[in-house]
C-alpha cells in the first residue's frame, strides 16, 4: 500500500486524525492550508514530515486547485474529511472521472448523490418499508399538490392528538438546516411555501420543495455503519446526539444510543435500537454501500424510529462508536478512519459482525469558543493558553498548539477541540466527563467564551428522555 | 433680348445644373464621363450671361443640352443595380410630401408636420385622390402612409423610421380600418431605424406588420427604396407596385458585401463585391416581378422621375386608382373584375388614360372584406412557393408525405368536425346544468365525464422519474468529454469558480450555478430533454432550401451545410409531447447557415401553423439562434416575414396557443414579424434579442450602444418578451404555459 499517496483536503483537527491514520497505514500524505491557517497545528504537524508534504492553497473549497495540487504531488488518493467535499458527489465523480483518476476516500459518487439528497433517500426507503417521517416523498413542484399534503399532514397530527400541528417545508435539495420553514398555520402555508421554492430556485437551480410533518419531541440517534467495497457490512453501534446548540449543532454525543440498564424509557429500547440497526443495514445493502456512513434516526416519545437522512462521510463523532468496539483478535478498539481509507484502496474488511463486541460507554465532549448564553454566538480572538488534560479514560483532538498563543480564524467555527471519554459504564463515562471538563484550563484575550460549563451541565441530561 | 427669353435660358441652364447633379448622384462620382467640363462651361455661360449676343447663347445652350444628354444616353446604357440605389437616394427623386401634392388632392397631414412630429420620417395623411368620368370628377377618401427621405432635411432621417414612427403609421391604419377606406403606403425607406426603445425596432415592425395582415381594408403599396424590414413595416399590402427605377431588397449592397466578405468594421468594402451583390441581390423592378414579390411596376421617365415629373404623378394616380379598383373588384363579381383588368391593361399599354370609364365604389361589405382578407392570406402564403425543392421520389419520402397528408385530414375531420360540436353540446349542458335542477345535474355530471377530455395530469408520470437518478443518465451534450475547467464571464464580478466541464455541461446544463451565467448548448440538448422521450416525429423533413437567386458560391456553402448538419434546411419541424400534451415545434437552429430564414424554412413554419390549426395543438417556436433573413434569397427571403405572420396569426386568430422561446441569438427580420407577433415570448437566460446587432448601430446611428442593450433583461424591459426562463426549467415552464396560456380552441382546453 505504500505506493498510495493521500491528499488531504481538510483542515483542523480531522486533518490530524486523517494524518494519524495514515501514519498507521504507512500510507504517505500531502496535507494543504490556507493562509489563514498557516499557524494551525495540522500544519506543523505535517511539516515534520517533510516540507514537501505542505502546500499553500487560496481556498479550502475551490476543486480545481485541489486536484491540481494533487496532480502536482502525485497524490493517488484524495480524503476529503468532514465538511468541504465530503458529501460533494460532482467532486467524487470528477476525481473518478478525470483523465488522471484519483480514488475519493468515501463512497461511490452515485452512492454520495443518490443518499446525498433527502427526499431521495426518503423515497429509498420508503420502497424498503423503512419508517420516514410523514410527508411527501418526491420532489413537488405545484402548489396545488404541496397544499394537499399540507391539509394531510395537519389532519394526521389533530388525529394523532398534536394541540399545536406544525409541518416542515424544506428546499429538496438543501441541507445543514437550509431552506427549511416551520408552519403552524395553514394559512400561511402557500407564503411559505413560495418562499422556500423561490429559494431553492435561487440556491439549488432547482425548485422542488418537500413537505413532512414537524416532529418536535425526539432524540436523536445514529448508527454508524461500515462497508467494504467486497459486499461485507459490519455496524459499530449507536450513538445519542440529541444534545445540540441552538443552531442544531451537535455539542454531547453518546455511544450507545440508549441504555436501559440505567435509564427508564416508555418503549422497549434495545428492540429500538436493534430496529433501526437492521433498518440500516438493509439500506446500506439495497444501495451496496462501500465506505463508513452514518444513518440518522429520530426517535420519538413513544419510541417510533424514523428514518431521517444518511451522511455519507466519516463524521466529527465516530471515535465514540469505535471506542465502545472490539474487534476479535485486533487491539485495542478500531480506528474508524483508518478503516475508511483501507477500503478506500479496495481492502476487504477481515471481520464480520460476530468478531464486534461491545464495552462501556463512550462520550464526546465538544469544546467550542462560543458564549452559550447568547444564542452560542462565535468568540473570535486570541488562545493565551489550552491546556487539556491527560486522563487514561481520555483522548483529544484538537488543531490549537499547547505551547503558543493561537487566532482563531474567522471565516470557520470556532471548534477547539474534541474530548473522547470512555467509562465501564454510562455513570462511570459521566463522571469521567466532568473530571476531565473540571480540568479543562482555556484562558484568551477579552474575556474569551468557552462552552466547558454547558458541556458540564448538559452531561447530566444525556440519554433522558 | 426680351425677358422671357432670358428668364427661360435661365431656367434652362439651371436645369442643365441639376441634370448634371443628378448623374453624379446615380453614378455615386463627381466627374462622371468628365462631366465636370459641361459644368464648367454651364458656369461660365452663366457668369457672362449677359455679355454673350443671343444667337451664340441660344447656340451654346443647344450645344450644352446636347452634351448633357449625350452623357445621360451613356449612364442609360451603362445602368448597373448598383445605380439604382443611388438614383432612390438622389435628393431630386420624388417623395412622399411630392406624391401628395401632386397625386391626391387635398390632404391633411396627421400626427405632426415637418421637424414637429413623433417620427419625421414617418407621413401619414388623411387625402383624397380622384378620378374622371366622362369630364366629372369623383373624390375617394384615402389614408396615405409612406416614408419621407426629405430634401436634405436632416430631421427626416432619410426615411428611416423610428419604432414609434411605425406606431404612428399602424394607429393611423387602424384609423383606415375604423373608416373603412383605402391605405396607400408609400415606401421610400433604406431600412428602420434599428434603436431598441421603447418600443424597439422589430418589435414594432412585428405588431404592424400582425396588423397590417388582417386590416380589413384594401392595402395598396408602392416601393421606391425598399429596404428590408423597414419596408415591410408599411408594406403589407394587397398589390404592391414598384418605381422602375426602384429597388428592394433584403439588406443593401453595401451590408451584403461586407457580410459575404466577412469585413471587419472600419475596413473598405472592395468596391467590386459591392457591384457583385447588387447585381446578385436582384434588387431591381424586373428582377423582383420575375421572383414575385411585387405586382406590377409603374413606368418612370428614363433615369427615374423627379420631382419636376409631373407626368409620372399622373401616372401614379392612374395606377393607385386601377390597382385599389382591382382589388375591390377581386372580392366581388369575378366577371366584372375579369373585363375590368383587361381594360386597363389595354389602356395602360396604349398610354395613360386622362378617363376612367367607371366609378368604383371603395366600400366593402363584411363578407367582401372577408374576402379580401382571404385573398390576401393567399396572396402570401403562394409567395416564394417556387423557391424551394421537395424531395417527393423514394418510397420513404412518398410514405412521409402520405403520411403528414392523413393526419391533416384526419385531424381535419377529428378536430374539424366533430370537436366543435362536443363543445357546443358542452356548453348546453353546462348552461343547463347552471340552471341547478338535480335531476339535470347528475344527467348532465355523466354526459360531461364522457366528453370531457381534461388535461393529461403530471402524477401519472411521476411513478417511473426521479428528479436526481435521471439526470446524469439522460442526454448530455457532446461538449462534457473534456477534462477542463471553463471559467465563466461573470467570474470577476461574482468570484463564479471555474466549473469542470463535464459537470457544467452535463448535469449543470450548461448553466454557471453561481450566477445562471447560460453557456450555448446544442440544440440537440432541448430536442432530447425538453419533450417526452420518444415523443419526436419531423414531417417536412423533405422540404430543401435552394440558391434562390443563383447567388454566386452559395451552392457550394449549402452543400456543405447540407453534408455538416444533416438538415436541409435551418428550420427543424415536429410533433411532441411535453408531459402527454401534445405539440407542434418549430426549430431555428444555428448549425445550419446561421439559424437564418429563407422561402424553405418560410414554407415549413406556415406548414408548421396549419398543421397546429387543423390538430388543435399548441405551436412552439423554439429559437435556438436566427441571424435573420438570409441575405443570400433577396426579397424572396424578406416576403417570408409577412408570409409567415399571416400563417401564424390566423392560427392565433383560431384559437390557438403560440409560445415563441429565443435562446442563443436572435436577429432582424424573423424577429421583427413571425417571432415578435407572438402573445407568449420567452428568452432563455443569457440570450440576446433585437433587430441589429451592434455593428449595424454603429454604422447607421452613429452611437456606440450600452452593454447589453440586446440582453434578455432588457427585452423584458422593453416590453418585447414576457419572461426569461432559466433553461433548467424550461420543460416546467413550457409546461406551465401550455396549460395556462392560449387560446380557447386547444385541443385539450
Amino acid at each position: 500500500m505504500s505506493k498510495e499517496k493521500v491528499l488531504i483536503a481538510n483542515r483542523g483537527e480531522i486533518a490530524i486524525r486523517i494524518m494519524q491514520a495514515c501514519n498507521h497505514l504507512g500510507i504517505d500524505f500531502v496535507c494543504v492550508y490556507t493562509r489563514n491557517d498557516e499557524k494551525s497545528l495540522h500544519v506543523s504537524l505535517a511539516r515534520q514530515k517533510g516540507e514537501k508534504n505542505v502546500l499553500r492553497i487560496s481556498s479550502y473549497t475551490d476543486p480545481n486547485e485541489i486536484f491540481s495540487v494533487a496532480d502536482y504531488t502525485g497524490c493517488t488518493a484524495i480524503h476529503p474529511g468532514y465538511g468541504f467535499f465530503s458529501e460533494n458527489f460532482r467532486f467524487a465523480r470528477r476525481a473518478e472521472l478525470r483523465t488522471a483518476p484519483l480514488i475519493f476516500i468515501g463512497p461511490r459518487w452515485e452512492v454520495i448523490r443518490d443518499l446525498g439528497s433527502k427526499i431521495n433517500t426518503k423515497h429509498i426507503a420508503k420502497s424498503l418499508n423503512i419508517p420516514v417521517i410523514p410527508g411527501s416523498d418526491s420532489p413537488i413542484y405545484s402548489e396545488e399538490e404541496a397544499e394537499q399534503i399540507a391539509i394531510e399532514l395537519f389532519c394526521l397530527q389533530k388525529q394523532a392528538g398534536i394541540e399545536i400541528p406544525s409541518i416542515l417545508i424544506k428546499a429538496s435539495a438543501g441541507g445543514g438546516g437550509m431552506g427549511i420553514e416551520e408552519v403552524n398555520n395553514l394559512d400561511t402555508f402557500r407564503r411559505a411555501y413560495r418562499r422556500i421554492q423561490n429559494y431553492a430556485r435561487r440556491q439549488f437551480g432547482d425548485e422542488g420543495v418537500l413537505i413532512e410533518q414537524c416532529v418536535s419531541d425526539y432524540h436523536h440517534l445514529e448508527v454508524q455503519i461500515l462497508c467494504s467495497q467486497h459486499h461485507e457490512i459490519v455496524h459499530f453501534g449507536t450513538r445519542n446526539c440529541t444534545i445540540q446548540s441552538a443552531g442544531r449543532q451537535k455539542r454531547v454525543e453518546i455511544a450507545p444510543g440508549f441504555d436501559p440498564d440505567i435509564f427508564e424509557y416508555t418503549f422497549d429500547a434495545r428492540e429500538v435500537l436493534n430496529k433501526i440497526v437492521n433498518y440500516s443495514i438493509k439500506l446500506a445493502k439495497h444501495v451496496n454501500y462501500d465506505s463508513v456512513g452514518t444513518w440518522e434516526w429520530i426517535i420519538t416519545r413513544d419510541g417510533n424510529p424514523y428514518l431521517m437522512e444518511v451522511n455519507t462521510r466519516i463524521q466529527v463523532e465516530n471515535e465514540i462508536s469505535a471506542r465502545i468496539s472490539r474487534i476479535k483478535g485486533h487491539n485495542p478498539y478500531p480506528n474508524l478512519i483508518k478503516e475508511q481509507i483501507r477500503v478506500a484502496f479496495g481492502d476487504r474488511l477481515g471481520y464480520t459482525q460476530d468478531d464486534i463486541t461491545f464495552e462501556g460507554t463512550s462520550i464526546e465532549l465538544r469544546i467550542v469558543a462560543e458564549d452559550t448564553q447568547r444564542n452560542f454566538r462565535p468568540w473570535v480572538g486570541k488562545i493565551t493558553r489550552f491546556e487539556m488534560p491527560d486522563f487514561p479514560f481520555s483522548r483529544v483532538y484538537t488543531h490549537v498548539p499547547g505551547d503558543k498563543s493561537y487566532k482563531i480564524p474567522a471565516e470557520f467555527d470556532p471548534n477547539l477541540a474534541l474530548a473522547i471519554i470512555w467509562g465501564k459504564d454510562t455513570e462511570e463515562a459521566k463522571s469521567h466527563s466532568k473530571k476531565f471538563l473540571e480540568n479543562v484550563n482555556i484562558e484568551g484575550e477579552d474575556g474569551i467564551f468557552v462552552n466547558n460549563p454547558y458541556l458540564y451541565k448538559k452531561i447530566d441530561e444525556v440519554l433522558r428522555f | 433680348m426680351d425677358g422671357k427669353f432670358i428668364q427661360d435660358s435661365h431656367k434652362t441652364l439651371a436645369d442643365l445644373l441639376w441634370r448634371l447633379n443628378y448623374i453624379s448622384d446615380v453614378k455615386g462620382e463627381k466627374n462622371w464621363g468628365g462631366i465636370d467640363e459641361i459644368h464648367k462651361d454651364i458656369q461660365q455661360i452663366q457668369n457672362y450671361f449677359f455679355d454673350i449676343p443671343d444667337e451664340k447663347l441660344i447656340e451654346s445652350i443647344l450645344v450644352l443640352e446636347h452634351r448633357v444628354k449625350l452623357v445621360e444616353d451613356r449612364v442609360y446604357e451603362t445602368l448597373k443595380p448598383l445605380d439604382f440605389v443611388r438614383i432612390t437616394r438622389s435628393p431630386q427623386r420624388f417623395t412622399t410630401i411630392d406624391i401628395l401634392e401632386n397625386v391626391y388632392d387635398s390632404y391633411t397631414e396627421l400626427g405632426g408636420e415637418a421637424d414637429c412630429n413623433v417620427d419625421p420620417a414617418i407621413v401619414a395623411a388623411r387625402a383624397t385622390i380622384s378620378r374622371k368620368i366622362k369630364g366629372k370628377t369623383y373624390r375617394h377618401q384615402v389614408m396615405v402612409i409612406g416614408h419621407e427621405k426629405g430634401s436634405g432635411e436632416e430631421y427626416r432621417n432619410g426615411g428611416s423610421a423610428k419604432p414609434w414612427g411605425n406606431e404612428k403609421a399602424l394607429r393611423f391604419m387602424k384609423v383606415a380600418e375604423r373608416e373603412g377606406i383605402p391605405v396607400h403606403s408609400f415606401i421610400f425607406t433604406p431600412g428602420a431605424f434599428p434603436i431598441e426603445d421603447y418600443p424597439g425596432a422589430a418589435q414594432q415592425i412585428a405588431r404592424n406588420i400582425f396588423e397590417m395582415c388582417k386590416l380589413s381594408v384594401p392595402i395598396v403599396s408602392f416601393i421606391s427604396e425598399g429596404g428590408s424590414g423597414g419596408a415591410e413595416a408599411i408594406g403589407v399590402s394587397d398589390i404592391r407596385l414598384m418605381a422602375s427605377y426602384g429597388y428592394y431588397s433584403v439588406i443593401s449592397p453595401e451590408g451584403a458585401a461586407a457580410i459575404e466578405g466577412k469585413i471587419r468594421e472600419g475596413q473598405k468594402v472592395p468596391h467590386e463585391l459591392v457591384e457583385m451583390c447588387a447585381n446578385s441581390l436582384n434588387i431591381t423592378a424586373d428582377k423582383n416581378l420575375k421572383l414575385g414579390t411585387i405586382d406590377r411596376i409603374v413606368e418612370e421617365p428614363r433615369l427615374g422621375a423627379r420631382k419636376e415629373n409631373f407626368e409620372f404623378y399622373k401616372r401614379l394616380r392612374f395606377e393607385m386608382i386601377s390597382a385599389t379598383d382591382e382589388i375591390i373588384l377581386r372580392t366581388k363579381n369575378l366577371k366584372l373584375f375579369r373585363s375590368y383588368i383587361l381594360e386597363m391593361n389595354e389602356k395602360r399599354e396604349k398610354g395613360l388614360p386622362d378617363d376612367f370609364d367607371i366609378q368604383i365604389n371603395w366600400d366593402l361589405s363584411d363578407w367582401e372584406s372577408r374576402k379580401l382578407l382571404n385573398l390576401r392570406s393567399k396572396k402570401y402564403r403562394d409567395i416564394g412557393s417556387k423557391f424551394f425543392t421537395e424531395k417527393k421520389g423514394g418510397l420513404i419520402n412518398a410514405f412521409k408525405i402520405f403520411k403528414d397528408r392523413a393526419t391533416e385530414g384526419y385531424y381535419g375531420i377529428k378536430y374539424g368536425l366533430i370537436r366543435p360540436n362536443q363543445r357546443n353540446i358542452q356548453r348546453v349542458i353546462d348552461d343547463v346544468a347552471e340552471e341547478g335542477s338535480v335531476i339535470l345535474k347528475t344527467v348532465a355530471g355523466k354526459a360531461l365525464t364522457s366528453i370531457e377530455k381534461p388535461v393529461p395530469h403530471k402524477e401519472s408520470k411521476a411513478e417511473e422519474k426521479s428528479v436526481f437518478l435521471s439526470d446524469w443518465e439522460g442526454y448530455f451534450s457532446p461538449l462534457v468529454n473534456e477534462d477542463g475547467a471553463v471559467t465563466c464571464p461573470n467570474a470577476q464580478k461574482y468570484g463564479c469558480v471555474d466549473q469542470w466541464i463535464p459537470d457544467l455541461y452535463g448535469e449543470f446544463s450548461g448553466v454557471c450555478p453561481t450566477c445562471g451565467h447560460h453557456f450555448p448548448l446544442e440544440y440537440h440538448w432541448y430536442i432530447k430533454n425538453l419533450f417526452d422521450k420518444g415523443s419526436i416525429h419531423e414531417f417536412n423533413g423533405n422540404l430543401s432550401s435552394i440558391n434562390t437567386l443563383g447567388f454566386p458560391g452559395i451552392d457550394d456553402k449549402l452543400n456543405k451545410a447540407f453534408k455538416d448538419t444533416g438538415l436541409r434546411s435551418s428550420m427543424i419541424t415536429f410533433d411532441a409531447t411535453v408531459e402527454g400534451i401534445k405539440v407542434i415545434v418549430v426549430m431555428s437552429v444555428s448549425d445550419f447557415r446561421n439559424g437564418t430564414v429563407g422561402a424553405c424554412e418560410g414554407e415549413k413554419f406556415v406548414r408548421a401553423c396549419d398543421r397546429a390549426n387543423v390538430s388543435r395543438r399548441p405551436l412552439l417556436a423554439y429559437i435556438h439562434t436566427t441571424g435573420g433573413i438570409r441575405i443570400h434569397e433577396g426579397t424572396v427571403g424578406v416576403a417570408q416575414m409577412p408570409k409567415c405572420t399571416m400563417a401564424v396569426r390566423e392560427y392565433i386568430d383560431n384559437g390557438g396557443l403560440y409560445i415563441v422561446v429565443y435562446d442563443n441569438n436572435s436577429f432582424a427580420g424573423p424577429v421583427a414579424s413571425f417571432l415578435g407577433c407572438s402573445p407568449y415570448q420567452f428568452a432563455i437566460r443569457s440570450s440576446k434579442i433585437g433587430f441589429a446587432g451592434p455593428r449595424v448601430i454603429r454604422e447607421t446611428t452613429g452611437q456606440d450602444i450600452p452593454p447589453h442593450y440586446h440582453g434578455a433583461k432588457n427585452a423584458l424591459k422593453r416590453g418585447h418578451i414576457q419572461g426569461i426562463w432559466d433553461r433548467r426549467q424550461f420543460r416546467k415552464n413550457l409546461y406551465d404555459a401550455l396549460i395556462t396560456m392560449g387560446g380557447p380552441n386547444l385541443y385539450y382546453k
